[in-house]
């Protein structure tokens, strides 16, 4: 009983926002708006409201100027009835499928595009089994689609695109959900206006007949439409944004909090995707948290290799000071910019070390066939070097130009092949 | 790539001189002396080889250098560039101020708005990113006076990078080393 009180309920309800729909571009006024929010919120307490956390006040209904009013708009909605009937069920985009009648379907669909939580699958609705969850859901696609209207061209827009929805919500549902996170008091006041009224034309619905074929005709053409409206509705669903204006989406508010948030958590998943490429083997985007787990772990991983690093440098250092500064030396040798920089210092440093490097660097690179990195691209590179010579070495004894070659050679060594080619090119290329 | 390996050899220019003035006091030090020694020029290093000064580049050099021990080293590798240094100073004290503001702010704040739908599962979601973002504060030099989600993941990412050419660096000259030092012995 209560099922089909509620389902009839949502019919009114529907036939009361097409209705109302109607009334606003007509008359523009907000004055039935009012009459239906006393006159419906009764019949909000009563249906079960399980599937919503929005929780409604009870006010009693009106008085006989409201049941006019009420029957004008079940008039209507006969009016809108027979002519859709007459139409027929076809899927083509008639104009009777602009017309109110139709947007209580968008409605539902707004509201599983606005409400994630919202435990509704989409087997039942194609199916159209449960008036129950049909009313739980346009009720709060009620609530959702008032939410995101600020004035009434928006409403008129809304309508618009409530005619080309789909019953495929859930997936864009889940989707957007994660973007409504915001969504106003302000907005959750109108929606409980709104639900007031739909509920409210319950209780003064006399034309049982109209109710279930406008029932019939919902269905009729949501399962028919329901291919076209995904393509579309998924298309409505990615609006372009950018920084300056950021399009609301369907189902979801648009003051100016939820839209700011929706645009930094874009902004966080842009870095997301960045960091998928940066972090090894975090390929899967599987939510915010874990991304930043992923970073944490990865950011612990480096720090303790820098420590590990300057702990075994550390081991190695004392027992070869004079290689270390060897080396030391010749990794100076590395970033040739600063060469002429420190061309004056080196001249005399040169003398001492290059002989004795000299000799060791030579010795070592033919003693060392077990090197890991083979000798026909160290002999091959050094020949190269020595054909390159940067010009402004002049200065330079020819030991120590030798002794450069034999560097970079070893240079080659400490950095691995690939890097340091790739790096002296870049030093050669800034000489 | 072209960034990174003139980051390479920026960082390394600069951590060979932090490790020449670390050698060239003759004092005899410790081998974790040593270490952290080598450690902290690599970190400096590091942090000023960074051209666009990012915030956690600041606050690596702000916080060696109040250490008293290490602040000759540091300010002896940061000998050319006194300049931004300067700079840096005076940006580090107005973050210490915002973030001591911001401190307030946050403990006189109230909670915020409630959702009227179910907020288990979004709570505890809440939960666990604001944990992870407070470690991530933790680790990243200088997170803790980012407020915005979104710039703390960004710093995080370009301390990221920094930190894997300096592993890279390090490492290679770690490897030249003990070949070196394998060869003579």
């Amino acid at each position: 009983m209560e099922n089909e009180g509620n389902g009839n309920c949502s019919i009114f309800g529907m036939g009361i926002e097409g209705s109302e729909m109607n009334c606003f571009f007509n008359t523009n006024s907000m004055d039935q708006k009012d009459l239906f929010e006393s006159a419906l919120s009764s019949i909000v307490s009563s249906p079960s409201n399980s599937h919503h956390a929005v929780q409604f006040p009870c006010v009693g209904v009106g008085g006989g100027g409201e049941s006019i009013v009420l029957r004008e708009l079940i008039g209507r909605l006969g009016s809108i009835c027979n002519s859709s009937e007459i139409n027929g069920n076809n899927s083509s985009n008639n104009s009777c499928y602009n017309t109110p009648l139709n947007s209580p379907p968008k409605v539902v669909n707004m509201s599983i595009t606005g409400h994630h939580q919202f435990p509704v699958d989409p087997s039942r609705f194609s199916t159209f089994g449960g008036k129950n969850e049909l009313s739980h859901v346009i009720e709060s696609g009620k609530l959702s689609r008032v939410s995101s209207n600020q004035s009434f061209k928006k409403m008129n827009k809304l309508s618009m695109e409530l005619d080309e929805s789909s019953v495929s919500e859930t997936e864009t549902g889940t989707g957007n959900g994660i973007g409504v996170k915001g969504q106003s008091n302000n907005a959750n006041g109108r929606k409980r206006k709104v639900v007031a009224k739909g509920k409210g034309k319950e209780t003064n619905a006399k034309d049982d007949k109209v109710v279930t074929e406008v029932e019939k005709e919902e269905s009729d053409a949501k399962r028919s439409k329901s291919n076209e409206e995904k393509k579309s509705n998924e298309k409505s669903t990615e609006p372009p944004k950018d920084y300056i204006h950021v399009r609301a989406r369907r189902g979801q508010a648009t003051d100016s909090h939820s839209l700011a948030e929706r645009v930094r958590r874009e902004k966080i998943s842009e870095r997301m995707k960045f960091l998928q490429d940066l972090v090894p083997g975090c390929n899967k985007v599987t939510g915010k948290a874990v991304m930043l787990d992923e970073i944490i772990n990865y950011v612990q991983s480096l720090q303790r290799q820098v420590e590990f690093l300057s702990m075994k440098l550390a081991t190695v250092n004392p027992r070869m000071d004079a290689s270390m500064e060897a080396l030391l030396s010749k990794d100076m040798f590395q970033p040739q910019v600063s060469m002429p920089n420190i061309a004056n210092p080196f001249d005399t440093s040169a003398q001492s070390f290059p002989y004795g490097f000299q000799s060791q660097l030579n010795g070592m690179v033919p003693d060392r066939p077990e090197n890991q990195f083979s000798m026909n691209p160290l002999m091959a590179a050094m020949h190269r070097n020595s054909v390159i010579k940067p010009p402004h070495i002049d200065g330079f004894i020819e030991a120590s130009t030798l002794w450069e070659n034999d560097l970079q050679s070893v240079v080659k060594m400490a950095l691995g092949q690939d890097q340091s080619q790739g790096f002296l090119g870049q030093m050669k290329v800034e000489l | 790539m072209h960034t990174s390996s003139m980051l390479k050899k920026e960082f390394l220019k600069k951590w060979i001189k932090g490790l020449q003035i670390c050698y060239s006091s003759n004092k005899k030090m410790d081998l974790v002396e040593r270490k952290n020694k080598i450690k902290l020029s690599a970190d400096i290093a590091m942090a000023s080889a960074k051209k666009p000064a990012t915030c956690w580049s600041n606050a690596l050099i702000f916080n060696a250098k109040e250490n008293k021990q290490d602040k000759v080293l540091v300010s002896k590798i940061l000998e050319p560039e006194s300049q931004l240094q300067k700079s840096r100073d005076r940006i580090m004290s107005v973050n210490k101020r915002v973030e001591c503001k911001k401190i307030l702010k946050r403990s006189c704040n109230c909670g915020k708005r409630m959702k009227k739908k179910d907020l288990a599962t979004l709570v505890v979601a809440k939960r666990l990113v604001k944990k992870r973002t407070k470690v991530l504060k933790k680790l990243v030099p200088g997170g803790g006076s980012i407020m915005n989600e979104l710039s703390l993941i960004k710093e995080a990412l370009d301390y990221i990078l920094c930190l894997k050419v300096q592993v890279d660096v390090m490492r290679s000259v770690v490897t030249a080393a003990e070949n070196t030092y394998i060869y003579r012995t």
